[in-house]
């Protein structure tokens, strides 16, 4: 169960402890008599101050500590019992009765039917005193088993009510916290929902107007720039549905999407793969594919893009024999570099898997 | 050489039609090479005019999903200068067959000019790498790779990236010699790891004789 209800129960347990000390110091010094009850009493306190160890840091005895400790009190408790003489069982002089049941309670708490068992063990054992000593007659025996047995309901009750708050506790515990995983998912759902319609947003940021200005006819489709636009704002688009397929290489089926839409627009460009796929990030992947687009874009009718991927960085580039009118510079951890030679220009995008 | 001086060549494919393609490349090719035996598998390469040819061409896979190493082995372990000429361009199988000693690695990708410029090459125990090949030893990253210096790492990338030596010899502010000369030094290097090879020693002999490497590099 939960930390609550660990916290619930060490609560028990030192409270448990504190009313059994004061029993016995409070209750059955007083009327400790003989050198076996003396051990036997010292022996019961020593079990105390050790089962304190652990109980008062509120964790329960361990299990090898609870057993021995069990056996010694049973031990110490038929030690004092024999030493009560017959007629006085269950009475006022048979001081280990009513206590060394608490005792079996703090070392078992944590473990009921060894608990119950242990219980009974210590009532078994004053009967078969009662028995075994002095012949009595039924009435008698009678009488006592009765004191004997309510005082051992009383102990068993006890046990019983800490059990079952210990649950309620757990429960409830468990009810908050699935409460709050309830309230943080539905926080994040919020985030990505969000984070969705931001990017979408700002991916179709260059499609809007152009459809706009191409429903209003302030555009003209004829015109070669409206039609480069129209080529990037479709690679782009492109590109984003790419973006949210799982493959798994996603960076070079982003870079095939915007090859593949410059196949359509008529122009030969081969595409050289080298490397094993390596994790990078959509900021990043969208970073190195950008310059791409705009270098494709560009192209008249040839291109050649490759993605190479070393031990520790990523190239993209793309060779094509057009100009592009903007060279747009790398974002963030992305480096991105132009170079003309003659009719063709050269682009490059890097990105350094580790900083150095 | 069996036939003068003419470069003679086999060719090894489980398809018809990229063997007449290869021939016909290679026997219009300037000065022509001459193709003296085809086959469907590597037995043409061993038996009749074939086994006499000073470059096998070779697929790697011959009607079957597994790539023929072990034929490429035998082949070069004979001292036989073999061209790979396939299909698939992963790198782990490019690599693979520079390590057992063929002379280039060509992808059906790659076309006329680079098939000729390998074959001659390879005629005269010298490396050709083809831009595929440039791609796949710049990305190499097992841990028995050569130490590449900067610059010759950088010949890799701009040579994979433009597939023109004049535009990486610009980009670069060297000669296209230049680049040329560091394709080989890279190869050379590629040739001294790993199993022997007689191709392999061969390569680095030439290297030494064209003064590319001195002995005390070795």
């Amino acid at each position: 169960m939960g930390e609550t209800a660990d916290r619930v129960l060490g609560g028990c347990r030192i409270a448990l402890l504190v009313v059994t000390a004061v029993i016995q110091a409070g209750l059955s010094l007083p009327v400790v008599t003989g050198t076996a009850s003396r051990y036997a009493f010292a022996v019961l306190g020593a079990v105390l101050v050790v089962a304190a160890f652990w109980v008062l840091r509120g964790r329960p005895v361990p299990w090898p500590a609870a057993v021995t400790g069990g056996a010694v009190v049973l031990a110490a408790s038929a030690v004092a019992t024999w030493s009560v003489p017959p007629g006085e069982l269950f009475g006022d002089r048979h001081w280990v009765f009513g206590l060394a049941g608490w005792h079996l309670l703090i070392l078992l708490l944590d473990r009921p039917g060894a608990a119950v068992v242990a219980l009974g063990a210590q009532l078994a054992l004053t009967v078969v005193r009662l028995v075994t000593a002095a012949p009595t007659d039924r009435a008698e025996i009678g009488g006592v088993v009765i004191v004997g047995l309510s005082v051992i309901t009383f102990q068993i009750a006890t046990l019983a009510l800490v059990r079952v708050v210990n649950r309620r506790a757990g429960e409830a515990a468990e009810a908050s916290a699935e409460r709050d995983r309830l309230l943080h998912r539905k926080a994040l759902a919020e985030q990505q929902e969000a984070d969705q319609r931001n990017r979408f947003a700002g991916q179709l940021g260059a499609t809007l107007p152009l459809l706009a200005g191409l429903a209003d006819r302030t555009l003209d489709p004829r015109d070669e720039v409206v039609r480069r636009r129209c080529a990037f704002a479709a690679t782009q688009l492109r590109r984003l549905f790419a973006e949210n397929d799982d493959v798994p290489d996603p960076l070079v089926h982003e870079v095939s999407a915007c090859v593949d839409l410059a196949e359509r627009r008529g122009l030969t460009v081969t595409l050289a793969v080298s490397g094993e796929a390596v994790p990078v990030p959509t900021a990043v992947r969208r970073a190195l594919t950008t310059p791409l687009m705009t270098a494709l874009v560009a192209a008249r009718s040839q291109a050649r893009v490759s993605v190479l991927r070393t031990g520790d960085e990523i190239r993209v580039a793309a060779i094509t024999d057009g100009e592009p009118e903007t060279r747009p510079n790398g974002s963030g951890a992305v480096d991105v570099e132009w170079h003309a030679l003659g009719e063709r220009s050269w682009m490059e995008a890097k990105w350094r898997t580790e900083p150095r | 050489m069996a036939y003068g001086t003419a470069l003679t060549a086999v060719v090894v494919d489980d398809h018809p039609a990229v063997r007449a393609g290869v021939v016909h490349w290679l026997s219009s090719g300037t000065p022509p090479v001459t193709v003296v035996a085809e086959g469907e598998d590597v037995r043409a390469a061993w038996i009749g005019d074939g086994a006499q040819a000073d470059v096998v061409i070779l697929d790697l896979h011959l009607n079957s999903t597994t790539p023929a190493m072990g034929d490429l082995r035998r082949l070069t372990e004979a001292g036989r200068r073999v061209v790979v000429y396939s299909m698939r361009a992963d790198d782990e199988t490019v690599l693979q067959c520079l390590e057992l000693g063929a002379l280039s690695y060509l992808t059906k990708a790659e076309g006329a000019e680079h098939l000729l410029e390998a074959v001659r090459a390879a005629a005269a125990d010298r490396p050709y790498t083809p831009p595929s090949l440039a791609g796949a030893l710049a990305g190499d990253r097992s841990e028995r790779r050569p130490a590449l210096s900067a610059r010759e790492t950088e010949v890799l990338i701009e040579w994979f990236q433009s597939e023109s030596k004049d535009f990486v010899a610009h980009r670069l502010g060297i000669s296209p010699n230049t680049v040329n000369s560091h394709l080989e030094r890279i190869r050379v290097k590629y040739a001294q790891i790993g199993r022997e090879a007689p191709t392999k020693a061969a390569l680095v002999a030439r290297a030494i004789q064209d003064g590319l490497i001195g002995v005390s590099d070795l």
